[in-house]
């Protein structure tokens, strides 16, 4: 709850200033606003950097520019899983040093095609100054994501001219390239800024402008710049109303950019960032090598790309689902399981083994990230579970406990093994709301695959969950489990308010309520349909409003 | 002239896969040779991470600091005159602080400073209502306050350099190097771009290179305007948040005039990059070595005076496949068994002594770099940190700190300490007086009660 003491000490700081000096509002215009902000559930919009990911995506729409140059960027702060929280996104030294030579490295190959930069304008016959001053209006636009100001357009095109007065310098294609590397590490390129419109709705509740809410919409459903469709929506102001809104983002889901949406928030929701680096050991597991790791990835993000955006959408059918997509190694992989047979390079869909697979949920991917090198990790998927799917919060060990993970004991199977820590008492606490949960995955190897035993001992794949508002019970298998889950109002819950953090970039507080009331709402109404809840997401409060930007007193100093 | 794209041509080169490079020098790059010799070599501090804990029960070295059959510390014998063993060391000012055993370990063994509150980073314990949240470090790092101070005398081309190897996620447990609080530095960790970054203008033309500064000069000036005005319009937070990033800008710009100041030794490295694969983790060692031949040779060209070299993290699960007689487990898991459980204790003894074999590595670059009378080694001081004493236990008691290196002559090197339980921040303010830079308390005062004795000469 950072944010928010930060926020109320801001507050407080300048009401301070304001008593000293008296040359703003008084307290009770203040209360006021607070209590209609809060009872419309809106807060501030954070300032938001761009992600690699995002980048990326940006100057590829701006520029062609389809070398993923942010990738040498330091990486992002991940909080919980998600690597775009604006609270969290720190700026750095370094960081500031490789935006400069990412700038360099994108305006330099832009250039190289230069006459598509300058969209039918001639520098010879048209005249270099037309050319320049025309390329500067439109790409700084685009690039800003808003009209520009008289001002800024001079400094752009100061730039320019100085570039062609630079004795190493001084070609036309040097003054565009230079516009270009300024822009791109101009503030209004790198962050974006949502101020609200200027005339507040009520109290100093505002709502956006439609250039703002073309960014928004375009950031959060396709994480990257706006298209032509949206801009030009932006330019007729079209972009006010409820219905605009959802109008667009529902043909925005229609567009293959979303795609990148629906794999960007899966890899992180359900822990595949890292999954790149995941290393088994061979001995355990003869038949892992490390090429799998990139194919274990890419069948979840198929397979949820593919229910979300093209099939029925549901969550449900994300958490149960009796098919996945596969290509002939896979298929070998999954054996038995795949019930056809799978030829080539390429993933298609298959039909799987309905008492062994459900969904996602027990996709070899995420059972062999939320594993140990060696063997299945009952702690991890356990975990798993309780914080991604249920939104539940598990405390690390106390200090200076000795923490005992199990050893290979070849005479026993992982869960007699684990079931030793569930008789301490100093760790019962906690592990028997992970553990058991995680029992119920043990016909999952180390690396996902089925086995019906473990050295020579019978899988026993059932277990309890408890403290749950409604999955409580006891469960034999992973599959009765996700059937469990997908009815259960605290998953869906849970899943909208995973999504509601992914999309605002930023953590639900206590003024959401009702926002995040009207996504579970819509969520429930849509039969719990993933598109339908991304609409919704552009429908809140939360999203179409936000709090004015208090504007600081003239302060003519020693007033703290 | 036109300007080169020297980058262009070296990535051309690097990211084909692994390649040798050695770039003679350019006698027209060469200033007034060795000014800074002149008026004597430069002090300078490295601060080495590895996580976990380690073997507390084996650490210590022998009375005599005969090194050469320890089971630990062995390859680091040649260097036994140069080191100082400190034994019971404790991260007391963890033990206040909000955050579970890793977080503490890692955000306070630099800042001395407790962690701040947030909603960030999961942490809490099992009764409700307790924080169950936590934020950034609450302080600047030692090595950050160094590297401000020195830059008050001198302006090198790098403030500090932080180089890392698999670190990877970039979060509280990740993080030791904060410029403020809740300002985490983040380690470059892809060697390819850092041989770029660091050595490029070594070969560059020195009119190429002074062209290319012009420019960026004039588009941050262009830039700088931007920020100005959006930050009049923003609340306080994003003020606050752009206004770190104009300070980078500024500072940048302060810097890209520094040319580089030669020592002797000071040559583009001859290296084996590790390509792309930089992160997989069986090019752990690789990526570390090639690291570490760029920070010895940073620190040969007076690139920068501060420096770390973070191996991966705190909870590192890092897999040492390429030593033999380690178990196929992560570094973390195998850190978490019983102190009785002989496999691991094998297992853990493997991993500690290889990276003490790289502390040998590291320190054998720098005495190996001759300036004047003194080895650049000599002239430094090397920092072993590790957020732990012990995996099992997340104890913060007892961290396994090694110094290497005498910080010309200011400390007293070739003995083993035990304080007995002294809190850390005396180390950090030791630190400080042995860079000539001393404070009298640093991060909270209590457990910063000015220096550990026994140190300085």
């Amino acid at each position: 709850m950072t944010a928010y003491r930060i926020k109320w000490l801001a507050l407080a700081a300048t009401a301070a200033i304001s008593g000293c000096t008296g040359l703003v509002g008084d307290n009770g215009e203040q209360a006021v606003n607070d209590s209609v902000a809060k009872s419309l559930c809106v807060v501030d919009t954070p300032l938001r950097r761009l992600t690699r990911f995002e980048y990326n995506n940006t100057v590829r729409d701006l520029l062609g520019d389809t070398t993923r140059p942010a990738d040498v960027l330091p990486p992002e702060e991940e909080v919980a899983g998600f690597d775009n929280q604006a609270a969290a996104l720190t700026s750095s030294d370094l960081l500031i040093e490789q935006y400069m030579k990412v700038a360099e490295d994108v305006s330099a190959r832009a250039v190289g095609n230069l006459s598509g930069l300058l969209a039918g304008c001639d520098p010879a016959l048209d005249g270099a100054d037309v050319c320049a001053l025309s390329f500067i209006e439109s790409f700084a636009k685009r690039a800003f994501r808003r009209p520009v100001s008289q001002s800024e357009v001079q400094r752009f095109r100061a730039l320019f001219d100085w570039a062609m007065t630079d004795p190493d310098l001084g070609r036309f294609e040097d003054g565009i390239e230079v516009v270009i590397e300024a822009a791109l590490q101009s503030p209004s390129f790198l962050y974006r800024p949502e101020l609200g419109a200027e005339t507040p709705l009520e109290g100093d509740v505002v709502p956006f402008t439609s250039w703002e809410m073309a960014t928004k919409l375009s950031y959060m459903l396709w994480n990257t710049m706006p298209d032509a469709e949206l801009f030009a929506a932006a330019e007729a102001d079209a972009l006010r109303s409820k219905e605009q809104i959802a109008a667009q983002a529902s043909r925005m889901l229609e567009d293959d950019k979303a795609r990148d949406l629906i794999r960007n928030f899966h890899t992180q929701w359900l822990l595949l960032t890292h999954i790149d680096s995941v290393s088994k050991d061979t001995s355990t597991y003869p038949s892992y090598r490390p090429a799998l790791n990139s194919l274990w990835k890419e069948e979840i993000q198929t397979f949820t790309e593919h229910v979300i955006l093209e099939g029925e959408g549901s969550l449900e059918t994300l958490l149960t689902a009796s098919y996945t997509f596969v290509n002939e190694d896979l298929a070998s992989f999954y054996g038995d399981d795949v019930l056809e047979t799978v030829a080539g390079p390429e993933l298609r869909r298959v039909d799987v083994d309905p008492n062994r697979r459900a969904g996602f949920l027990t996709s070899a991917g995420l059972m062999a990230t939320q594993a140990n090198a060696n063997q299945s990790s009952p702690v991890f998927r356990g975990k798993f579970v309780r914080e991604q799917l249920m939104c539940d919060t598990l405390p690390p060990p106390p200090n200076d406990l000795v923490i005992e993970p199990p050893q290979l004991d070849p005479t026993k199977t992982t869960k007699e093994q684990f079931e030793e820590i569930g008789a301490n008492a100093a760790c019962a606490g906690c592990h028997n709301l992970m553990n058991p949960i995680g029992f119920i995955f043990e016909h999952y190897d180390g690396i996902g695959q089925w086995r019906d035993q473990q050295n020579g001992k019978a899988i026993d794949a059932t277990g309890e969950v408890i403290q749950t508002d409604d999955v409580d019970g006891f469960y034999d298998g992973a599959v009765e489990l996700a059937e469990a889950l997908a009815n259960s109002t605290q998953v869906q819950e849970c899943v909208a308010s995973q999504w509601f953090r992914f999309a605002y970039n930023r953590t639900v507080t206590a003024d959401d309520t009702c926002s995040i009331d009207q996504l579970n709402q819509a969520f429930a109404d849509s039969g719990f349909n993933i598109k339908q809840l991304l609409v919704a997401l552009t429908q809140t409060n939360a999203f179409l409003y936000r709090r004015a930007v208090p504007q600081e007193p003239e302060t003519t100093g020693g007033a703290l | 002239m036109k300007r080169i794209n020297r980058r262009a041509v070296l990535k051309g080169t690097i990211f084909g896969g692994t390649v040798v490079i050695g770039l003679p020098m350019l006698e027209a790059m060469l200033p007034a040779k060795g000014a800074a010799q002149a008026n004597g070599a430069p002090k300078r501090i490295v601060f080495w991470f590895t996580a976990n804990g380690t073997r507390q029960d084996l650490w210590s070295p022998p009375s005599n600091m005969d090194l050469g059959n320890h089971p630990l510390h062995a390859a680091m014998a040649p260097f036994s005159s140069k080191l100082i063993f400190l034994d019971g060391v404790d991260q007391s000012v963890a033990y206040d602080s909000i955050g579970d055993g890793h977080q503490t370990g890692m955000a306070c063994l630099l800042t001395n400073a407790e962690i701040l509150p947030g909603d960030l980073f999961c942490e809490g314990n099992c009764d409700a209502g307790n924080e169950k949240y936590v934020g950034w470090g609450g302080g600047q790092s030692v090595d950050q306050y160094l590297a401000g101070e020195i830059q008050k005398d001198v302006l090198t081309k790098f403030k500090s350099l932080e180089l890392g190897v698999q670190v990877k996620s970039s979060s509280v447990w990740s993080r030791m190097s904060y410029a403020g609080p809740d300002t985490p530095v983040p380690p470059r960790e892809d060697p390819n771009q850092n041989f770029v970054d660091l050595f490029s203008d070594l070969d560059t033309d020195p009119f190429a290179l002074r062209a290319i500064q012009r420019r960026r000069r004039s588009i941050l000036d262009a830039v700088m305007e931007d920020y100005d005005q959006l930050e009049r319009r923003l609340g306080f937070d994003d003020k606050q948040r752009l206004e770190k990033h104009a300070q980078s800008i500024r500072d940048l710009e302060r810097r890209l005039e520094v040319t580089t100041t030669f020592g002797e030794a000071c040559t583009t490295p001859e290296l084996e990059l590790p390509g792309g694969s930089f992160e997989q983790n069986d090019v752990y060692p690789l990526t570390g070595r090639a690291q570490m031949d760029m920070l010895a040779m940073a620190l040969a060209c007076d690139l920068t005076r501060v420096a770390s070299l973070q191996w991966s993290r705190s909870v590192s699960n890092v897999r040492f496949s390429w030593v033999p007689q380690v178990l196929n487990e992560g570094h973390h898991g195998l850190s978490h068994y019983d102190d009785s459980d002989p496999g691991a204790q094998s297992d853990l003894l493997e991993i500690n002594k290889w990276y003490s074999e790289q502390f040998a590595y590291l320190l054998g670059l720098m005495d190996g770099v001759q300036e004047g009378d003194n080895t650049l080694l000599d002239n430094s001081v090397v920092v072993w940190v590790n957020e732990l004493g012990k995996g099992n236990t997340h104890t913060r008691r007892d961290i396994p700190f090694v110094l290497a290196g005498g910080c010309q002559g200011y400390l007293r090197t070739g003995q083993h300490i035990d304080f007995g339980g002294e809190p850390h921040g005396k180390l950090l303010v030791s630190l400080t007086h042995a860079m000539g830079k001393p404070v009298d308390t640093f991060g909270v005062s209590q457990y910063s009660q000015g220096p550990l004795s026994g140190l300085a000469r």
